[in-house]
């Protein structure tokens, strides 16, 4: 090469990064909007378990985001205003007292779960926010808090009585559906599931219920197969739950139904929530729970993300 | 800084392990009891806090229909099959319990004899293995507690 062609390669060269340097100049008047709305129904807990939450999920989850100097840089700014949006949607401790009580306590086990497996907070978050990072020391102290929620204890008479009314309608009434009650995503509550097989069981402590996981002939034959991960499209999951029954010897049966929810595999049909359709339908009236409610296809995916590696699909399959 | 920031923000996120795509390999039943080629389905299932245990009652179809209809008497041709497993924690849920060691299999099946009097046969299968139990000093009083069972509401 002569030395002749050498300068305006570096002209070139020297405009380029003058351009991309006014580029980014001008960009950094492009400010998203991160407001910060009064704290009225804030999160309440001991002060070691405030202090791991606030240190962890306040950023993206509360009213009370603390930026760094280098988070309002851009374009890195575009995507903090973006992670504070959607953390705050799915879950905002300055509204925490705003939810029922039971919906709390299945929202904070629902966090540590989360923690737990890895999902949050974010790792490109904490790789920034290393002070954000929840040590396996926090994380006992997370569920320590939670284990003293746990009620275990007989069951009371208006449980049983929920039973009792719900068994004799149930007795009678075989047919009892007509026309099927339909989520807004289009799914319809599914019948036949009570015939399909087992995937597995499952005690869910944290709120005092007991399932049954079936899955359609696709599920099983993927089972006994060996493919689960990814399931095959077709796959259809229905989880049942009931309340527990416990009487004073510590024999759990099943109390009333709760719900039926199912998990149907199409990755194209159903791309945009991870290649599952998801339903849930309420009481044996079978609500779908998603009418009025137009953020379930998120709250769906969001607790399932810890299951990103999985197929979005907790259930360990047993082979029967 | 602000380069490698962004360098580090657009990382992929991803989560634990959790023994991705595995069967739960301890509870499973083994091969050779066939145990979905019988097609029998849910009739309840229970757990028992104090052993750590946690069962599923499975009946085909007349056993089902006979024990939902509340019928006192049992009738021929009734099969029952109450699987029980150890409990373990869920590695993927803290707050969920799920089937560990497969502990055993009981099953019961109705007939008639000749003379149309209903005989109920039980066999006791126990272990991984689920080897054979002949010790028959409990069978009338597990007889008993399978069919008391109510079944679970399944609307």
């Amino acid at each position: 090469m002569s030395t002749k062609n050498k300068r305006p390669l570096k002209t070139k060269l020297l405009f380029i990064v003058a351009l991309l340097g006014v580029c980014f100049i001008l960009i950094q008047f492009a400010r998203p909007q991160i407001d910060s709305p009064p704290v009225k129904a804030d999160f309440e807990a001991p002060a070691e378990v405030k202090n791991i939450i606030t240190r962890a999920c306040y950023d993206c989850h509360s009213n009370q985001t603390n930026l760094r100097w280098y988070d309002k840089v851009q374009p890195i700014y575009w995507q903090v205003a973006e992670h504070v949006k959607d953390g705050r949607k799915g879950l905002n401790f300055s509204n925490w007292k705003n939810m029922a009580p039971a919906d709390q306590k299945a929202k904070l086990w629902e966090a540590v779960n989360q923690i737990a497996e890895g999902a949050m907070p974010i790792k490109s978050y904490t790789m920034v926010h290393t002070e954000a990072k929840v040590p396996a020391s926090d994380l006992a102290i997370l569920k320590a808090y939670l284990a003293v929620m746990v009620h275990s204890k007989p069951a009371d008479t208006s449980k049983t009585n929920a039973l009792d009314k719900q068994y004799q309608k149930w007795q009678k009434a075989k047919t009892a559906h007509t026309k099927l009650p339909v989520e807004p995503n289009g799914i319809a509550y599914i019948p036949d599931y009570k015939n399909w097989q087992v995937i597995s069981t499952t005690e869910r402590f944290d709120n005092g219920t007991m399932r049954v996981i079936f899955g359609n002939d696709i599920a099983i034959k993927a089972v006994k197969e060996h493919h689960i991960n990814p399931w095959p499209n077709g796959t259809i999951f229905a989880k049942v739950a009931w309340d527990q029954l416990q009487d004073t010897a510590g024999n759990v049966k099943t109390g009333a139904f709760k719900q039926v929810e199912y998990m149907i595999k199409d990755d194209h049909k159903y791309a945009s929530t991870k290649g599952w359709g998801f339903a849930r339908f309420k009481t044996p009236k079978m609500v779908p729970y998603a009418a009025g409610n137009a953020l379930f296809a998120n709250e769906c995916v969001n607790c399932h993300r810890p299951m990103s590696n999985n197929d979005f699909v907790f259930t360990m399959p047993v082979k029967h | 800084m602000a380069g490698m920031v962004a360098i580090l923000y657009a990382c992929g996120d991803s989560a634990n392990n959790n023994n991705a795509g595995t069967i739960n390999a301890r509870a499973s039943l083994p091969d050779s009891l066939k145990f979905t080629a019988l097609g029998y389905k849910v009739v309840t299932l229970s757990i028992n806090k104090k052993l750590g245990t946690m069962s599923t009652l499975y009946g085909n179809k007349q056993a089902l229909d006979n024990a939902i209809a509340g019928a006192d008497d049992v009738k021929a041709g009734e099969a029952f099959a109450l699987i029980t497993w150890k409990q373990q924690d869920d590695d993927r849920w803290f707050g969920a319990k799920i089937p560990g060691n497969l502990q055993s299999v009981e099953m019961i099946k109705t007939a008639a004899d000749a003379s149309g009097k209903v005989a109920i046969a039980y066999t006791h299968l126990e272990g991984k293995n689920l080897s054979p139990i002949a010790d028959t000093l409990h069978n009338a009083e597990r007889i008993k507690y399978i069919f008391d069972q109510k079944p679970s509401v399944m609307p």
